[in-house]
Parts: structure tokens; sequence; C-alpha cells
């Protein structure tokens, strides 16, 4: 065996026990420099799985291709969602499209084993690590902007398909009271099967259910001009809980209350239909939910422990001498308690709060029948007292064709403006 | 050979540890991507929703196709039935290009039947219109008298809807699909052919999208 060094052997003589209290403390050190450099090193492995951050330009049509494409696979969706709401605003329909259809493709694929789900549902992986495909009321919005795509392509069958599943995104909520309670889609879906020679009646009849505030037209099928008008901010997630593992949602005020279409001497009051707001505070609590909420009972289980195990440790440790049964259980602890505390902040229960964050708050709509040829209409967004509100008044110019296709209007009030459509 | 001292022991081991553990969780599925996978039409692959796939698109388009071809309007005509596509109504709650069903039972009827079925390519009336207008004003080249209206009518025309039912819950999401074609007398409107196929899907995601 090899000699003890002279300060070693010093250690060893019996004199030498008024050392014992610098050595145990040179142990700890040891043992957190041990820690620190685990710890530093874990960081530095993990940070090699970093995607290159790509520069944005705060321009979402140059910006939201380019992550979508160049960006971390799991917000793909996202991005394809976030950058068709702002092409329709825009009045680019044709960009919108494939942008939809490529998330929807995503959206309706996703059953099944999914490695990278799996691993969000892991303790120590955080949930917005999965692909991103929404919650509930985001992809029945992905649905409901393909449909009136759909529509103004005028293949007014695949437009119903996706009001039909904008509304069956929403059919498995918590408290059935709000399963499939959107209006628009529904009312959608029942004026086009009434434009296709069918009964629209029942698709009308929970419509009329489920509005609130509005009242809906009955289906007229020689209907050939529709807008669908979209006003205020949607739904903000955050996280909240002790360690953001529970996911919820804050509607933000809107000046904005309701719109009105002024259109070759007409003037059309349009109320607002669907709460978009509603529909995301609606839906009842997800699996998901529980898994974070276990992910935290845990990660707050081991780092209390993790306490109560380091400064009982440090005290047994410290009242015996080195050798003594209690220095060693103390220093044992101690170690555990350390060990717990590292398990305890690599928990990652954090709630996923990625969103679609261009979502509008309100729904609604106007029809028309007019007579083919070249309009423009106003739309004028309105407050509560029913005044216009200043700089969101938009003017849309469209030819009505004559025997063709219905003239789909799609309006916002963050579209741009003039817009021909 | 020295030994190591407890220290640069206890110091190597953790760095080790914290390596190994860091690299298990930094993995990427498929580093070096998934090559090319050339399936049959009607495989399922192993990227599969609950909707209308390739795989549904043949089974049902071969089963129509072998259903028309045993009727007597069709196997017993003196000459080919002409035959005119109307456009499949899609009722289900997927957005699909519905044509491809009539697309794929028109070229199976034309490749395997030699002539039994006359299709007429209604969608291309307007390029053959022009050509024909163009033989008319003798800008080009006609075989046959150009002022003659050669253009056939339907004796038959052939449609269909797909229909589905859906359903929800926690257990996962259900999808019934009915497709069905008929082929109906252009000058009586009977109904002198229809056939059905149905599919039932049912899948789970992940929970983390529950």
């Amino acid at each position: 065996m090899k000699a003890l060094t002279p300060g070693r052997q010093d250690a060893k003589t019996p004199g030498a026990a008024a050392f014992a209290g610098l050595a145990l403390w040179r142990r700890c050190a040891l043992t957190v420099k041990a820690t620190a450099l685990a710890v530093v090193l874990v960081f530095v492995g993990c940070a090699t799985t970093s995607t290159p951050s790509t520069a944005l330009t705060g321009d979402i049509l140059v910006d939201g291709p380019r992550m979508a494409a160049e960006g971390p696979a799991r917000d793909r969706v996202l991005w394809q969602y976030r950058t068709a709401a702002a092409a329709m605003r825009q009045g680019k329909f044709a960009e919108a499209r494939p942008l939809l259809d490529d998330a929807l493709l995503t959206l309706q694929g996703i059953y099944g084993p999914d490695a990278e789900a799996r691993k969000s549902r892991g303790l120590f992986q955080r949930e917005s690590r999965k692909t991103f495909i929404g919650e509930p009321y985001e992809r029945s919005m992905a649905y409901f902007y393909r449909g009136v795509l759909y529509w103004r392509d005028g293949e007014l069958d695949n437009a119903r398909a996706c009001f039909r599943s904008a509304q069956f995104e929403d059919s498995d909520t918590a408290d059935k009271t709000y399963a499939g309670d959107w209006v628009l889609p529904d009312y959608l879906e029942a004026l086009a099967t009434a434009k296709l020679g069918g009964d629209g009646t029942d698709a009308l009849q929970r419509a009329q259910a489920n509005v609130r505030n509005a009242s809906l037209p009955p289906l007229n099928p020689a209907v050939n001009t529709l807008f669908i008008v979209e006003f205020g901010p949607g739904p903000v997630k955050y996280a909240t809980g002790n360690y953001g593992e529970q996911l919820r949602f804050r509607t933000r005020p809107s000046s904005v209350k309701s719109a009105r279409l002024s259109l070759n001497n007409l003037s059309i009051p349009i109320a607002p239909v669907d709460d978009v707001n509603f529909q995301a505070t609606t839906r009842g609590g997800r699996v998901m939910d529980h898994i974070l909420a276990n992910q935290a009972v845990f990660k707050s289980a081991t780092d209390s422990f993790g306490d109560a195990a380091i400064v009982s440790g440090a005290v047994l440790a410290g009242t015996g001498n080195r050798h003594s049964t209690a220095n060693s259980v103390g220093l044992g602890l101690l170690a555990a308690g350390l060990v717990s505390k590292i398990v305890s902040s690599a928990a990652s229960p954090e709630a996923d709060v990625r969103m679609w964050d261009n979502l509008p708050q309100w729904l609604s709509f106007a029809q028309l029948t007019l007579p083919p040829g070249a309009h423009t209409a106003t739309i004028q967004f309105l407050d509560a007292a029913g005044k216009p509100v200043e700089k969101l008044t938009k003017t849309v110019s469209f030819t009505v064709p004559a025997g063709g296709p219905d003239q789909v209007i799609f309006v916002s009030d963050t579209s741009t403006t003039p817009q021909t459509q | 050979m020295k030994k190591l001292s407890k220290t640069t022991f206890i110091l190597i081991s953790a760095a080790t540890l914290a390596l190994v553990t860091g690299c298990a969780s930094s993995g990427v599925k498929n580093p070096s991507g998934t090559g090319v996978t050339r399936l049959n039409a009607d495989e399922q692959g192993f990227v599969a929703g609950t909707g209308i796939e390739s795989q549904d698109l043949v089974a049902v388009a071969d089963q129509m196709a072998r259903s028309i071809l045993a009727i007597p309007q069709i196997a017993n005509a003196p000459t080919p039935p002409i035959v005119v596509l109307d456009p499949v109504e899609n009722k289900t709650r997927f957005p699909i290009n519905k044509d491809i069903f009539l697309t794929r039972i028109r070229a199976q009827l034309n490749s395997k039947t030699f002539g039994k079925v006359t299709f007429l390519a209604r969608d291309r009336m307007a390029a053959l219109e022009k050509e024909r207008n163009l033989k008319r004003e003798g800008a080009v080249t006609a075989t046959t008298d150009p002022g003659m209206q050669e253009f056939k009518g339907a004796d038959y025309f052939l449609t269909g809807s797909l229909e589905g039912m859906s359903t929800r819950t926690k257990a996962g999401t259900s999808d019934y699909i009915l497709y069905a074609f008929q082929l109906i007398d252009a000058r009586t409107s009977a109904i002198v052919w229809e056939d059905m196929a149905e599919m039932k899907k049912q899948g789970l995601e992940d929970a983390a999208y529950r």
C-alpha cells in the first residue's frame, strides 16, 4: 500500500482529532466539486442538441416559412399556423393554402407511438419537446381557415369536411356541455350542404342551439357572397403552479366588440358568433396535466428530501470524529441529499406554452346575394358603444362571377387595407 | 503504474457518469435519416391516420371496377356503353382529392377491359371545342367533315359519394367511411348499378396530445 503522506500521517495520529472538522469540510468540498463538474458536463452534453437559432426579421411572412423549414421540426406546425393566418390577413390565400395543408397532414397523422411525444412525458424532458399540433381550439381554427380557403376555391364539399373536422376537434372536452359547441363551423357546414342540394337542417339546429348573443339567418342556397370576419386578440397560454406545470389561458380585453359591413347602400351589422377565448378555456383538463402534476410532485419531493438530507447529513457528520459511524452516515446523507437535489433540478414538469399567437378572439360572418360584377365593401370594427374604432376600417374590392363559384371575402381587424380579393 | 488518488478517481467517475447521462438525453431519432421506402399503393405504411389513404383508394377502386364489369348493361352490351364521370361528393370530415377515385376506376376499366366501356373526356371540353373550332375555320387540317357534330353524349353517368361517421373520446378516434358508387342511365335516370365499400379505422394519439 502506498505510504501515507506526512499530512495524512498527521491525521492518523491521536492528537490530530482537532483536525477532524477540517477533514470533513475537505470531503464536502470534494463532493461539491464533483457534483458541480457533473452538472456542468450534463449541460455541456445537452448543449450539443440545440438547433442553431435563426434570426427573425419581424415579418411573419418571411420568418414563418423560414422557421418552418429551418427551425426545430417540433415547431413546424406552429409556424405554419401563424404564417397561414397572417397570409390570409394580407389577402395572400395561395400562400396560406399549402401551409395549412401541410399542418393538417401532421395533425391527421399523429396517432400511435411517437418517440418525441413519449420523451416529452418523461421526468427530465420538457413537454414542449413534442411536435406541436396545438390544443383543440388551435386545431379547430386550422381546419376552419382551411375550410374558408376551400370555399373560396369553389370546393364546397371539402370546405364542409374541414368545418366538420373543426367541430370534431372540440368533441372530447372534459365537460360534455362544451363539446362540439363551435357555431360558425356548424352553420357553414349547413349552408354548404344546402348549396350542394342536401339537407343541412341538423347542422343548422346544432348551430342555433349553441349561438349566444346573435341570431343566425335561415339557410339560403342562393347566397353567393360570404364575408368571414374576425376581430379581437385571441387567448394567451401561460404556465402556473410551483413549477409552471399547470397550463392556463389568459384572455385579453378587446376594444372591438362587433363589426359593420357597408356595401351597395347596405349597412349590415355583424355580431360575434364564436369566441375563441371561450373555446380555449372550456376544454377542461388534459391527460398531460395529470402527468405534469405527478412530475411536479416528484420534483417537490426530491427537492425537500435533498434539503433535509443535506442539513441532517451535515449536522451528523459534524458531530463525530472522522471514523465514527455518525460521520459516515452523515456523509452518506449529504451525498444522497446532493443527488436528490440534482435529480430534482433536472425534473422538468413545465407545461408547454407554445401557442398560435395571432388567433382572433371573435369569429363572425355575413352572407349576401349580390349581382355579378365588381363590388367594394367597407368593414368597420365597432367598440362597445357601437362607434368605429379608429384606423381599423377595411376596404375590400371583389368581383362576383356570373354563375360562378361563391365569392368568399376574409376580413380581420388586423388585415391590410385596401385589398382586392 | 501509479495508482489514481481517491480525489481523481471520484472526479473521473463523476465526469464519466455525467457525460453518459448528458449524452443519453441528447439522442436524436434517426440521426442519419431514413432511406426512401418504396411501398405498394395498397400497403399501409408506417405513416397512417384514420382518414382516407392510398390503400383504401386502391381497394375501393378495384372492387368497383370489377363490380361494374359484371353487370349485364356492360358485359352484354352490343356496343361499348359511353360513360361520363360525374364528380364524387365528399360528405366525410376529411378534405380529399375526391376525383382520384373515379380516375382510378376509369383507368382500371380502360386498361383491363380493352374497350368494353368508353369514357368521355368531359373535363377536356374547353380544349376539344377549341380544336374543333380551329378545324371548322380551316386553321388546321381535319380528317372528317368538321361541320358535323361528333362529340358524343353519355349512356351512363358514373358517380358516387363518400360518407363518414366519426367518434372521438378519451379512448381514441374512430372513423367509419362508406364509399358508394352508382352507374346512372342518362336517358331514364335509373340507377343500373350500385356498389359500396366500407372501412373503419381507430387510432389513439400519445397521451402528450390528449
